[in-house]
């Protein structure tokens, strides 16, 4: 791996033949030369060779719930919208908020109260939606977070502020700025994996999103797939058996090693590395992705779906199985938040669908001691409206709303069993702690022992970070 | 322990590291640009620099006159000049940077240079990039090299900077690799068998081959692959619905315009103005598509103007990364920290791209590109529709004037004339929902049971929905409108060329800023609008034809504003002629006066869903509330006019005529292009960059710190181009030879080949730049004669392999102390294998294809089950934003997202598995194993030497060919145990197995084959 365009002359008289040899533009003067002396160990250092203080987490799984899920019939209990159901949503509330073209020209915006029972939880007494029984019953666990706000109205726009810091396509994507700055703890694994549940429908998501914009492409979140290759072309093809492989790399070794011989080119090494490693992977990735040695028990937790490939339940068990094998930052996707119409049939299938296997995620890794340095995420790009879109009916719907909704984090460093942030009784507008997309990527960088603003990376004259020029620790959601 | 080792061991280098790179004697000068520029663009001018509003202290580090205005540098005098004070200073208030920039302190080494320099007097200098070029340095280049015998002055000037190393070029390498490199440089190809024997035997020479090669139509396509990064192009819109679009006939045109050897000013004059070239010809419109590449958006409830700003923001950085080398973007919301640009310059150049007729959003709905656009037709499509128009010229002449009535008379509030009447709501009676038409009453059911399976007969009455209720009207009853609910109608999908009119009372409630009172289109922005519309707009009715709005309608707004409160009748009428005078309103059954909004329709007005008439509402659209619409009349004639039967037979001639000129239109393909609006729109500032906030008002203008703005030029794109293309322009010949020579060495003389500012890199070799440059503009901006002198150059020509310590010393080859060697690009990768296996397809042009890796793109496409399009060169592949191909992803083609001016070049392990297995390299391995197996007899030696040849250009040595006899015998004596295992791999791809030839004999080869292609020597570039 030799982003040959991103190094610095390293005077020669500094290293040793076997370090020059390996030395092929691996990165910036002195940080090059920290990966290649950990070329040969098991892991690949990033380009902060090391964290700036001591990290609370590890490892970050995001559990990224596109469309928008509504906070106000899942976590932020908002009984005003039941008792003013169906009256207009005072412009002083609104607040000259701009609408999407979805219900921006409606004649009439009327509230609407959740059709779904709400209790308390745990000692914090936060609310949990009669949708989310399991994600309730670890709510000592977790760190609720009622006041995340963006600009965006959009869903394009949305998910990729969230994903990447920018709104407009193209920056790179938090798991490759991980990836980047702190590296692989498994360099027989990718630093940065996508799972992204199959078959469902709503709002695209593009590869944009895991993306590593203008850093190495090799920081890219790469996506495993639910087929029989999680990795593109992992699998040998039909025809080709691992005894023969072997036999034709080691010929391709001897080719090389001789070409080295008359054309004595760092890259040539090089390859022959990543020859090897490629070997390796055919190995370490399916033994990561496998599921045969899970215990029954375990598989339980997970719920029915654990068993079929690509549904969000076995993706949660793909995620501990990396998570546990090191990858630094595992992305998960699921699809089909978007109830613009429809909202009270839909949703409880949504959460069918998520809700115990992001709670039993969440008790695997405990049980397993993993959730002390894994910082596990649930959130989606905004939150809903309080007020319906189209008219009030039975199976109403509710349109984007950027000004406040709920995101849950575990794990890793934050506050367990708490809340944080607090919206005003109609739902709509922050009234306390408001958490915007930049402090939010501060934060989790924060914990995983990353100063935000001292993780750049200079491209076309400017230091570029995650968090842009914004963006400031939210003190009250760590432990 | 290992951690802090590495720690320690960067900050050894970090201190050894000499901030201009090459080792400075104590005898030489300091300079601004060389050795302190660095310093104070990366730690001091972010507070201290261009920009007044971020500037601190009111100190500016960047010109002389500010940094010894107040002592900060004191001229000869660095130990009283205030800025060497603070930079040593260990008090954290007091020292520079201060510690919360997290700059980091100044090394020694930095503190020295500044030192040095201060006390050498302190000397400015222009930065380099805007220093112009110097003509007579070209002349006296030349003569140098020509008296020193080098064939260019670029081996004097490179063996110049060499010499002062100590170093000297290498020896050229021999020409079966110079062919190679040649090749793959020029072509994106690696040379052919009977080529190389031709070199080999003397037949041609380098020179010959050179020429051959830039004649060769692959030369345009490989040209064009690095300007398709440039330009963004994609067979997609991007962002999150990212629809497929038709743009690859701008691609084609831009493969045609390298193999014409179109002059680069020409080149670039095209794209970006040919719009504006007098008498425009076709192609040079379809260039101005360059400019129409960027992403777009169609997500349904975006803001139009949010997009909108966004397009020409990305054209302005487009054209400045690509031709100015300037990163303009960062001044789009304040000015630039490091560069002389400020906001109002980056909007002022912004205004040059926005005055065109588009929108922010694409039709979802329709697959229409967006407007403006050009219709893409053969000379003889083109004759046919000037046919087309001048017999329906012809016959409108035979017509003659139509001019409409004054009046349309009324009785008892109905027009009296009722001939052509197709429809009519009186709206007086509910049935259910149903709103009956006095014309066509519902048809009695029918006695018996009705057969389940046939459909029901289309009821001719208009349906109430929703909340939207009957209440006393002009007439009898009249229906008042929610706002969020239509009355919908079985009528009324006219095409551009029929004339018709609506007749039907109003009253609105208020003076409605936007409301729709009645229109046939699916959606508002989602689909352009497609159809026609009668809105009332500040409280004015408009009443338009629209193919895609804004940029291809017809539509007229009344000048005064409709009475609140009041009941008016009004007539709407379209006489089929496309023409904004042929749409017209009457008022109380009077011809009011209108301003015409817009008057270009060349496409029709049917299609994108919602056929027929609806009243009161529309999809995202603002409905008209509380209003009240009654006796709604719709007639397939133009009330405008009298009947007149004697003219009826001319006129329905006429209206076939322009039938089949719509028609035919609609077939012809159509690609977004630049028009220039005949007023410029007016430009802003905006606060933050963000589109809702405007500042203050800017003309079209390019930044101070370049040169003047040609004064007899137009203040519009085209006069943009001819600045660009001054021969004293210092930015454009400069980064365009640049990217050559990093297209070539695969690193620019200047590395950030997209910042030539003060934070990008300065060229090692700034006068092989400059001299590049001079030739460009000079030689007639002539590229095929540019590239040809640089690959006849002894610099290009090196071995690629230098001593061990100048390999280490250098990585990159910047010193240019030998020849060119990196990883082929990804295009090249494919390219390659195809062409050694014998399966390219050199197919020219034409749509995107998809070839196999697309089936594992991240939204998978179906593949063609033939070989046709599986084959063809990767510049063919579709590129879909949101669904790259993976493995040209992989080797790190851009996303294509936004221009790029370079691709990073990676290694990876996921790179040797796509060699290894992609279908597509296992499919050549068999293929060409298969075809070195027919052509020796299954003779293993020459199988090998031949397969050497393909792969590599070049013949085995003994050890590679014993490796390569055991890799094969190896592999034939696994195959022979399992045949089953042969006959499966035989099967990978479209490529049909040769019969007669054994299984395992075939699979080995094909091993060998593979080896082969996955070979250092077969992706690299030496």
């Amino acid at each position: 791996m030799n982003p040959s365009t991103h190094s610095d002359p390293v005077p020669a008289r500094l290293l040793n033949r076997r370090q020059w040899l390996n030395r092929s533009g691996l990165g910036l003067g002195g940080i090059a030369l920290a990966e290649l002396l950990a070329g040969e160990q098991a892991q690949a250092a990033g380009v902060l060779g090391g964290t700036h203080w001591a990290p609370k987490a590890k490892r970050i799984i995001y559990l990224f719930m596109s469309g928008g899920p509504s906070h106000l019939d899942l976590l932020d209990y908002k009984p005003l919208l039941n008792q003013r159901h169906g009256e207009q949503l005072p412009d002083s509330v609104r607040g000259g908020q701009r609408l999407t073209g979805m219900s921006g020209n409606q004649s009439s915006i009327p509230m609407v109260g959740s059709p779904f029972k709400f209790a308390q939880h745990g000692r914090a007494g936060a609310w949990f939606s009669e949708l989310l029984p399991h994600t309730a019953s670890i709510a000592d666990d977790l760190c609720v977070v009622n006041s995340m706000f963006t600009e965006s109205i959009n869903h394009g726009p949305g998910v990729t502020f969230f994903q990447t810091g920018s709104q407009i396509a193209g920056r790179p994507s938090m798991g490759a700025w991980l990836s980047y700055g702190l590296g692989s703890e498994n360099a027989n694994l990718p630093a940065f994996t996508v799972l992204i549940t199959q078959g469902k429908g709503g709002q695209p998501l593009g590869a944009h999103l895991w993306g590593s914009g203008f850093l190495p492409s090799r920081h890219q979140g790469v996506l495993f797939r639910a087929a029989k290759d999680p990795v593109l072309y992992l699998g040998n093809p039909p025809g080709v058996d691992p005894a023969g492989r072997r036999l034709l790399l080691d010929r391709l070794r001897e080719l090389h090693e001789h070409q080295f011989a008359g054309t004595p080119d760092v890259e040539i090494h090089n390859r022959m590395d990543h020859y090897e490693m490629a070997w390796r992977m055919q190995s370490s990735i399916p033994e990561a992705t496998g599921i045969e040695d899970e215990l029954q028990h375990v598989l339980d937790l997970y719920g029915p779906d654990v068993k079929t490939p690509g549904t969000f339940a076995a993706n949660c068990l793909q995620a501990r199985r990396l998570a546990e094998r090191g990858v630094r930052f595992i992305q998960l996707y699921h699809q089909d938040w978007d109830h613009h119409g429809g909202l009270p049939g839909a949703l409880p299938r949504l959460c069918r669908e998520t809700d115990q296997p992001a709670a039993a995620l969440i008790k695997d890794l405990k049980q397993r001691g993993l959730l002390d340095d894994t910082l596990v995420v649930w959130g989606g790009e905004f939150g809903r409206t309080n007020y319906c879109q189209g008219k009030i009916q039975a199976n109403f719907g509710r349109d984007h709303h950027p000004r406040c909704f709920t995101a849950w984090m575990a794990g890793g460093g934050v506050k367990a069993g708490s809340v944080f942030g607090e919206t005003d009784e109609f739902g709509y507008n922050i009234v306390r702690d408001g958490v915007h997309i930049h402090d939010f990527h501060a934060t989790l960088m924060h914990l995983l022992g990353i100063d935000h603003e001292r993780l750049t990376y200079k491209f076309q004259g400017r230091r570029y970070r995650l968090t842009d020029i914004h963006g400031h620790v939210v003190k009250g959601l760590l432990a | 322990m290992r951690k802090r080792q590495i720690h320690a061991w960067g900050l050894l280098l970090g201190a050894l590291l000499s901030p201009a790179g090459p080792e400075l004697s104590a005898a030489d000068k300091l300079r601004f640009n060389r050795d302190i520029r660095p310093i104070l663009s990366d730690k001091c001018f972010h507070c201290h620099g261009f920009d007044p509003k971020n500037r601190k202290a009111g100190l500016r580090l960047d010109t002389f006159e500010g940094a010894t205005a107040d002592g900060g540098i004191v001229a000869g005098q660095a130990e009283r000049s205030g800025v060497l004070e603070r930079v040593l200073s260990h008090d954290p208030d007091e020292v520079m940077p201060p510690p919360e920039s997290k700059l980091g302190r100044l090394s020694e080494v930095e503190i020295d240079t500044l030192r040095r320099w201060i006390n050498e007097g302190a000397e400015y200098e222009a930065h380099w990039a805007f220093v112009p070029l110097q003509k007579p340095q070209l002349d006296a280049w030349l003569r140098t090299a020509s008296s020193e015998g080098k064939k260019t002055p670029i081996d004097s000037l490179v063996t110049v900077g060499l010499r002062e190393r100590g170093l000297s070029l290498q020896s050229a390498a021999d020409d079966a690799t110079l062919a190679r490199r040649i090749s793959f440089d020029l072509t994106g190809l690696p040379p052919t068998e009977a080529e190389l024997a031709d070199l080999a035997a003397g037949r041609i020479d380098l020179e010959a081959f050179t020429h051959r090669k830039l004649a060769s139509p692959a030369y345009g396509e490989r040209m064009a692959a690095d300007w398709l990064d440039l330009a963004r192009y994609a067979d997609s819109y991007g962002f999150q619905v990212d629809r497929e679009r038709e743009v690859w006939m701008w691609r084609d045109w831009v493969v045609g315009a390298f193999n014409a050897n179109l002059p680069f000013d020409q080149f670039l004059t095209w794209q970006l103005a040919g719009d504006l070239l007098p008498g425009a010809t076709d192609e040079q419109v379809l260039a101005t598509a360059f400019n129409r590449l960027h992403q777009q958006e169609s997500e349904g409830g975006s803001v139009e103007e949010e997009y909108r700003v966004e397009y020409v923001a990305d054209r302005v950085q487009t054209v400045a990364t690509a031709f100015l080398g300037l990163t303009f973007e960062c001044a789009r919301c304040h000015d630039h920290k490091y560069d002389p640009i400020s906001q109002r310059e980056y909007y002022g150049l912004g205004s040059f791209f926005q005055n065109i007729d588009e929108a922010g959003l694409y039709s979802f709905f329709t697959p229409s590109p967006p407007t403006p656009t050009l219709l893409l037709m053969d000379e003889p499509a083109k004759a046919t529709l000037a046919g087309l128009q001048a017999r329906v010229g012809a016959l409108e002449e035979r017509v003659g004037a139509m001019e409409p009535l004054d009046r349309i008379a009324l009785r008892d509030g109905v027009p009296v004339e009722l001939q052509g009447q197709l429809a009519h709501y009186a709206f007086d009676h509910l049935d259910g929902n149903k709103l009956a038409d006095s014309l066509h009453p519902e048809p009695t059911p029918p006695k018996k049971k009705p057969d389940p399976k046939s459909k029901p007969p289309a009821s001719p009455s208009a349906m109430l929905k929703g909340e939207n209720r009957l209440v006393p009207g002009r007439i009898g009853q009249a229906v008042q409108f929610t706002g969020d609910d239509p009355v919908t109608t079985p009528v009324g999908n006219f095409h551009r060329h029929d004339p018709f009119s609506v007749s039907l009372w109003l009253q609105t409630p208020d003076v409605k800023e936007r409301a729709v009172v009645f229109h046939r289109s699916r959606a508002w922005t989602d689909a352009a609008s497609r159809g026609y519309e009668l809105l009332l707009e500040e409280g004015r009715l408009k009443w338009s034809l629209i193919h895609f709005w804004p940029g291809n309608a017809i539509s007229v707004r009344v000048r005064d504003p409709l009475p609140a409160g009041e009941w008016v009748h009004v007539v709407v009428t379209n006489d089929g002629s496309s023409r904004a005078s042929g749409l017209r309103l009457y008022i109380n059954g009077t011809l009011v006066p209108v301003d015409v909004v817009r008057d270009h329709l060349t496409q029709d007005i049917t299609g994108g869903g919602g056929d027929t008439i609806a009243l009161g509402e529309r999809s995202r659209d603002r409905g008209f509330k509380g209003g009240l619409i009654d006796d709604f009349r719709v007639f397939s004639r133009d009330l405008s006019q009298p009947p007149r039967p004697g003219l009826e037979p001319a006129l329905s001639e006429l209206r076939a005529a322009r039938a089949e000129l719509t028609e035919f239109s609609g077939r012809q393909k159509e690609i977004m292009v630049m028009r220039e609006l005949p007023e410029p729109k007016t430009a802003y500032v905006l606060t933050r960059g963000e589109y809702d906030k405007r500042g203050e008002e800017v003309v079209a203008m390019t930044p101070a710190s370049l040169p003047a703005f040609p004064a007899d030029a137009p203040r519009n794109r085209l006069g943009l181009a001819r600045w660009l293309t001054d021969p004293g322009h210092p930015l454009t010949a400069r980064v365009t030879v640049n990217r050559l020579w990093q297209s070539l060495f695969g690193r620019g003389l200047v590395k950030t080949s997209e910042d030539f500012g003060s934070q990008g890199e300065k060229p090692l070799h700034p006068e092989l730049l400059d001299y590049l440059a001079l030739r460009l503009i000079h030689g007639g901006w002539d590229l095929k004669a540019l590239l040809r002198e640089i690959v006849s150059s002894d610099v290009y020509r090196q071995e690629a392999i230098a001593a061990a310590n100048v390999m280490a010393d250098d990585p990159e080859n910047q010193w240019l102390a030998r020849g060119p060697s990196f990883r082929l690009p990804a295009e090249m990768i494919r390219d390659n294998a195809l062409a050694a296996s014998g399966l390219l397809d050199p197919t020219l042009g034409g749509p995107p294809v998809n070839p196999y890796e697309l089936a594992e793109a991240f939204k998978p496409f179906t593949l063609a089950k033939s070989g046709s399009t599986l084959h063809r060169r990767s510049l063919y592949t579709t590129w879909r934003r949101t669904s790259p191909p993976p493995a040209m992803l992989a080797f790190d083609a851009p996303r294509r997202a936004v221009c790029a001016a370079k691709r990073e070049r990676t290694d990876s392990p996921l790179q040797a598995l796509i060699l290894l297995n992609g279908v597509q390299f296992v499919e050549a391995a068999r293929v060409l194993g298969t075809s070195l197996y027919r052509d020796h007899h299954g003779n293993v030696d020459a199988m090998i030497h031949h397969g050497f040849l393909r792969c590599l250009s070049r013949p085995p040595d003994a050890r590679e060919l014993e490796i390569c006899r055991r890799l094969h015998a190896e592999q034939l004596a696994h195959y022979r145990t399992r045949p089953q295992e042969a006959e499966q791999l035989l099967k990978h791809g479209v490529a049909p197995a040769e019969p007669g030839i054994a299984a395992p004999e075939a699979a080995a080869a094909a091993q060998l084959a593979l080896a082969l292609l996955n070979h250092d020597a077969c992706v690299v570039k030496r």
